[in-house]
């Protein structure tokens, strides 16, 4: 998918505009915490449970590729057949030349961000093989093309109106309406069809199970079920960080998960597929395809802290209480990924340069890693990324921002050592910021004037500072 | 008389220095030796924040040699507190020796509310207001430093003044540092949002007890609603009538 992480500003600008999202993303910032909470708060010891799952990612992250090793071998045995992708390229070729090999002219799939991350769709289209996204708020993105809006609810921004045109322009839909439960069936009767031809389904995996080779599909509408069910040949996509050791553990993990995502506490779909269909079982794929994707996650293995990001579980709870996201929606992060989960893994996978909005965009509240079942946190790893960002540029940079970062934080190390400097530069700034003309000027010239004046009055530094006051007040006693 | 030095964060020297005052008259009135250390700048929560990491080494290093040798250190910022409690010692890693220096001084620096409800003991601090209040979390309080309870009891003891509920009152105001002029658009949203709860909760005044979220806030109020007015807690507890 087409990226535009360079563009946060821009589209968040516009997006700050559209009155829809905003109402939309007001009354959903108020109410998931909420739920979420009382989801929670079904486990006898909610701390404790993000505690485990919090562990348990840990530990697997710890122990990545021994227990992906395990999985794969454990799969095997199962009869899948394993294709570890080194990248999108990779992966998208192995998945087009199945599809061609096996002579299909379309395939279904079940909601995957990996599968937006590597592009697949847009990979399949260019070989002349359709996709059909079967998730409702997937199917509704589709065929409007546009990027999702939240890694889980992708399509929740949509007005009911917007549905119901693209509905009956693209869907089959004979008659307008706004029920959701009449567009909802439209979209079925949409799929259905597909779903009763269908050669090869595509989905992603929320847990591969080291110990039992098993994958685990969450879910709430049946389409992922069905999409691997139905088909002769299914294939299942995942990054190398979905897997988990046990059984138990995953079970924890889907509990969590569950509960964080959408506020429930199990979702109306769990589905485990342990290989293809056996001789002896009367449904199933006959054939069983995991694409196992890296696309630059073990470039970043080895480095501790960034590794962190894949303890990652994809909940969606850190979008939702984001102060940031919960203003601009998702579409400003311009990737797959939103939020702060987005902002945490985006810039490992894509670079430091193209992402630097990313990892500023960020008050540092922290809402995201307190919430967080893989135990990340969030503002932590953003400000590490500005470190590395300060320490990869030359000390020496023509580029107007960075002199005058350059230039602000030389002279403000060499004042903050120096008290008699210090108090010199605030009898200077004091001056300066009373000159009447210089504020003007600086209002309309872009920079943090400018930008803090737009929306709040300018602070003035105070006619007697408090260091000036105190030697007054310490003889007041 | 217990000396107690006060950290004064420096946006509330420079920009905000009744706080310090407020401070001031506040620990005089419980009985105690407010001292202020005149070399003292900036904690370098503004360098650590930006990515900046040598010279928040300067600073931080800078901070240690001045309030080292005191008992007790107390600071009407809970993120300035973070920075001294929490970062200085990852910042100072490398040199062991400092990270030690950073470690003792962070252990005996408190938030100004910690300070008066955890190691005092106190809740009623002789402060009096007619009239109602909402207080904002601010977020390095709240999920750094642990602090809800304090203010809130604090608040609460006031004479006359009635604590009010605050809608989203642990949502951030938008301020961040950096953020609030590298995103004007989208902290402007936030502070818009958190101003709306307020003047929606129809109480008096909003109280907070972080120097940045007040100078986000109130310059946002004195641009749009000038009848309504924010203070910091130190303002408050300081307040007699």
């Amino acid at each position: 998918m087409e990226i535009n992480t360079h563009r946060f500003t821009e589209t968040a600008k516009k997006e700050l505009k559209n009155e829809y999202s905003r109402v939309f993303l007001d009354i959903f910032r108020q109410h998931f915490p909420v739920l979420r909470k009382k989801a929670m708060a079904s486990f006898p010891n909610p701390d404790k449970a993000l505690e485990k799952s919090a562990a348990i990612r840990a530990d697997v992250v710890a122990r990545l590729p021994e227990l992906l090793n395990q999985f794969e071998k454990n799969a095997i045995r199962n009869g899948a057949k394993v294709f570890r992708a080194k990248d999108a390229k990779a992966a998208n070729e192995f998945i087009v030349n199945l599809a061609k090999q096996r002579g299909v002219t379309y395939v279904t799939k079940g909601k995957s961000m990996v599968t937006e991350e590597i592009g697949l769709n847009q990979a399949l289209e260019e070989n002349g093989i359709k996709a059909f996204e079967s998730d409702l708020g997937e199917f509704i993105t589709q065929l409007l093309d546009r990027p999702p809006f939240h890694i889980v609810g992708p399509a929740m921004n949509i007005p009911v109106e917007e549905i119901s045109d693209i509905f009956q322009k693209k869907a089959g839909m004979k008659d307008p309406t706004l029920d959701p439960v009449e567009l909802g069936q439209a979209a079925r009767v949409y799929l259905r069809n597909k779903f009763h031809h269908v050669e090869m389904g595509i989905t992603g995996v929320n847990m591969a199970v080291a110990e039992t080779g098993t994958i685990i599909n969450v879910e709430n509408e049946g389409n992922i079920r069905m999409s691997k069910s139905s088909p002769k040949t299914q294939v299942s996509v995942m990054t190398l960080e979905k897997v988990v050791e046990n059984m138990a553990d995953a079970l924890h993990l889907v509990r969590v998960l569950c509960r964080s995502c959408t506020g429930q506490k199990l979702s109306a779909y769990v589905s485990m597929d342990s290989g293809p269909k056996k001789e002896n079982e009367i449904d199933g794929p006959e054939e069983l395809f995991i694409v196992i994707v890296d696309n630059g996650r073990w470039n970043f293995y080895d480095d501790s802290q960034s590794r962190e990001a894949l303890k990652c579980i994809r909940c969606g709870t850190c979008l939702n209480i984001c102060p940031v996201y919960t203003k601009v929606g998702g579409y400003p992060y311009g990737w797959a990924y939103s939020g702060p989960m987005g902002q945490v893994l985006t810039p490992l996978l894509l670079g430091l340069d193209r992402t630097k909005d990313l990892y500023h965009a960020c008050t540092q509240c922290g809402a995201c890693s307190e919430v967080c079942p893989g135990g990340i946190d969030h503002p932590k790893m953003l400000h590490e990324f500005r470190i590395r960002q300060t320490r990869i540029r030359p000390r020496i940079s023509f580029k107007k921002n960075d002199i005058i970062d350059f230039f602000e934080f030389a002279l403000w190390e060499k004042m903050v050592v120096h008290p008699s400097l210090w108090k010199l530069g605030v009898t200077m700034s004091r001056s300066a910021t009373r000159q009447k003309n210089a504020v003007r000027m600086l209002k309309k010239t872009n920079g943090p004037v400018k930008n803090w004046t737009q929306s709040r009055t300018m602070p003035q530094i105070a006619r007697k500072t408090f260091h000036e006051r105190w030697n007054e007040l310490r003889d007041k006693k | 008389m217990k000396t107690i030095s006060m950290f004064i964060p420096c946006l509330a020297d420079l920009f905000l220095p009744r706080i310090g005052e407020a401070t001031v008259t506040l620990l005089r009135r419980l009985g105690l030796d407010p001292i202020y250390h005149d070399a003292q700048t900036c904690c370098g929560q503004p360098a650590i924040s930006s990515g900046h990491m040598d010279s928040a080494v300067k600073a931080a290093k800078h901070f240690i040699q001045i309030f080292e040798h005191d008992e007790i250190i107390i600071c009407p910022s809970g993120s300035c507190v973070h920075t001294v409690k929490h970062q200085y010692p990852d910042l100072l890693k490398k040199e062991p020796e400092w990270a030690h220096r950073a470690r003792r001084v962070g252990a005996k620096t408190y938030e100004l509310s910690q300070f008066l409800v955890d190691i005092l003991g106190t809740k009623d601090v002789g402060a009096s207001f007619s009239g109602s209040a909402v207080y904002h979390e601010s977020c390095k309080n709240l999920r750094r430093l642990g602090i809800s309870d304090q203010p809130r009891k604090l608040i609460d003891a006031v004479k006359n003044t009635e604590l009010l509920p605050l809608k989203e009152a642990d949502v951030c105001c938008g301020f961040g540092g950096e953020f609030s002029i590298r995103f004007p658009d989208i902290s402007e949203a936030i502070v818009a949002q958190k101003v709306q709860h307020f003047i929606n909760s129809e109480a008096d005044i909003l109280v907070l007890s972080e120097p940045g979220c007040l100078l986000n806030v109130d310059g946002y109020l004195q641009r749009h609603h000038p009848e309504k007015k924010a203070m910091h807690l130190a303002e408050l507890l300081s307040h007699t009538e």
